[in-house]
C-alpha cells in the first residue's frame, strides 16, 4: 500500500445539474465495489464523522431499496435512501437519492469504478432534477471524510495487522 | 474512521481551526446549528461534531426551541486562556518599550545628520 490519499477527492460540476467527484483508492476493483455496496463495510464509512449509524440496509439488485441513517452529534438524524436502478457488480451501480435533509431535492446517483494497474479510480456522479437541488451542495468537507473512511477501511481489510504503514 | 475528540479543556478545544471559526461565527449573537453551517465552509455533521466539544468545555451553550437547538458564546469560559496568556503580556510589552526606544534612537541619529 502506498501512503494515504486523504483529502484527495477532486469535486466538479460540469454543468447546472451535476456534481462529480472523483477519487482513486489503493486497492482492487471488487473490493471497491464490495466497501460500497454491503451494509457490513457501509456502516463503517458512511458516517462522515464517526457519528452513530442508525440504519444500514442494502437490497443490492435492480428495484432494491437502500436506506441509510446516522446520527450528528447533536441529535439530528440524516437519512439517505433510494432505489437502485442498475447493478453491475463491480463497475457500476445507480440509483434514485434522496436526503431528508433537502426533501424538495430529487437525485440520480451513479458510482462507476474502473481499474488500471492496481488502483481502483471512482466516479461518483450526483445528477439533481434542478438547479435548486444541486445548488444544495456546498459543503464537501462530509464526501471529503467519507472518502477517506473508505480508504482507511480498504487499508485495514487488505492489511489486517497493519504491517505497513500509510 | 472515527477521529477521537480529544478534548478536556479550553486549550484543547481552541486548538482546532475549525472551532475557532465557529466561535467567531457566535460572536454577533446566538445561533440556530443550520445558521453557524450556513456561516460557515463545514457540513452539519462537522458543526454539531465540534459544537459538542465546546459544549463539554463550556464554551458554547445550547437550548431547545422547539426543535431547533440554539447555540451562544460563554466568553468567560476563556478565562484560563487570558490568565495564561497574562503571564506573557508583560515580557511582551517591555520588549515592544526597547523596540521603541530603539526606533527613536535611530530617529534623533538621523535628524544630527
Amino acid at each position: 500500500m502506498t501512503a494515504n490519499r486523504h483529502g484527495s477527492a477532486v469535486i466538479e460540476f460540469p454543468n447546472d445539474l451535476e456534481i462529480v467527484v472523483t477519487r482513486e483508492f489503493d486497492a482492487p476493483i471488487a473490493l471497491v465495489f464490495d466497501v460500497f455496496t454491503k451494509p457490513e463495510h457501509v456502516r463503517k464509512t458512511i458516517a462522515p464523522f464517526g457519528e452513530e449509524v442508525k440504519v444500514c440496509s442494502i437490497d443490492l439488485r435492480v428495484g432494491g431499496n437502500y436506506h441509510f441513517v446516522f446520527v450528528t452529534d447533536d441529535g439530528t438524524e440524516c437519512s439517505f435512501r433510494g432505489t437502485y436502478m442498475e447493478v453491475e457488480p463491480p463497475t457500476r451501480t445507480v440509483e434514485t437519492w434522496l436526503f431528508d435533509g433537502w426533501p424538495d431535492a430529487e437525485a440520480v446517483e451513479s458510482m462507476d469504478l474502473q481499474e488500471a494497474h492496481g488502483v481502483t479510480k471512482l466516479t461518483w456522479k450526483l445528477a439533481f432534477r434542478d438547479q435548486a437541488g444541486r445548488d444544495h451542495m456546498t459543503k464537501f468537507d462530509g464526501i471529503e471524510a467519507n472518502l477517506d473512511n473508505v480508504e482507511d477501511l480498504l487499508r485495514s481489510l487488505l492489511d489486517p495487522e497493519g504491517t505497513v504503514s500509510g | 474512521m472515527a477521529r477521537a475528540s480529544t478534548t478536556s479543556d479550553v486549550f484543547n478545544a481552541i486548538a482546532e481551526a475549525h472551532r475557532r471559526e465557529i466561535l467567531d461565527a457566535l460572536m454577533a449573537g446566538e445561533k440556530a446549528v443550520g445558521a453557524i453551517v450556513n456561516d460557515l465552509s463545514m457540513s452539519q455533521p462537522q458543526v454539531s461534531k465540534h459544537l459538542r466539544v465546546l459544549s463539554q468545555v463550556g464554551l458554547v451553550r445550547c437550548r431547545a426551541e422547539g426543535r431547533r437547538r440554539l447555540y451562544r458564546l460563554e466568553p468567560a469560559r476563556l478565562r484560563p486562556l487570558q490568565d495564561w496568556l497574562a503571564k506573557y503580556e508583560q515580557a511582551w510589552n517591555d520588549r515592544l518599550d526597547r523596540v521603541d526606544d530603539y526606533l527613536q534612537e535611530l530617529q534623533s541619529k538621523g535628524e544630527r545628520q
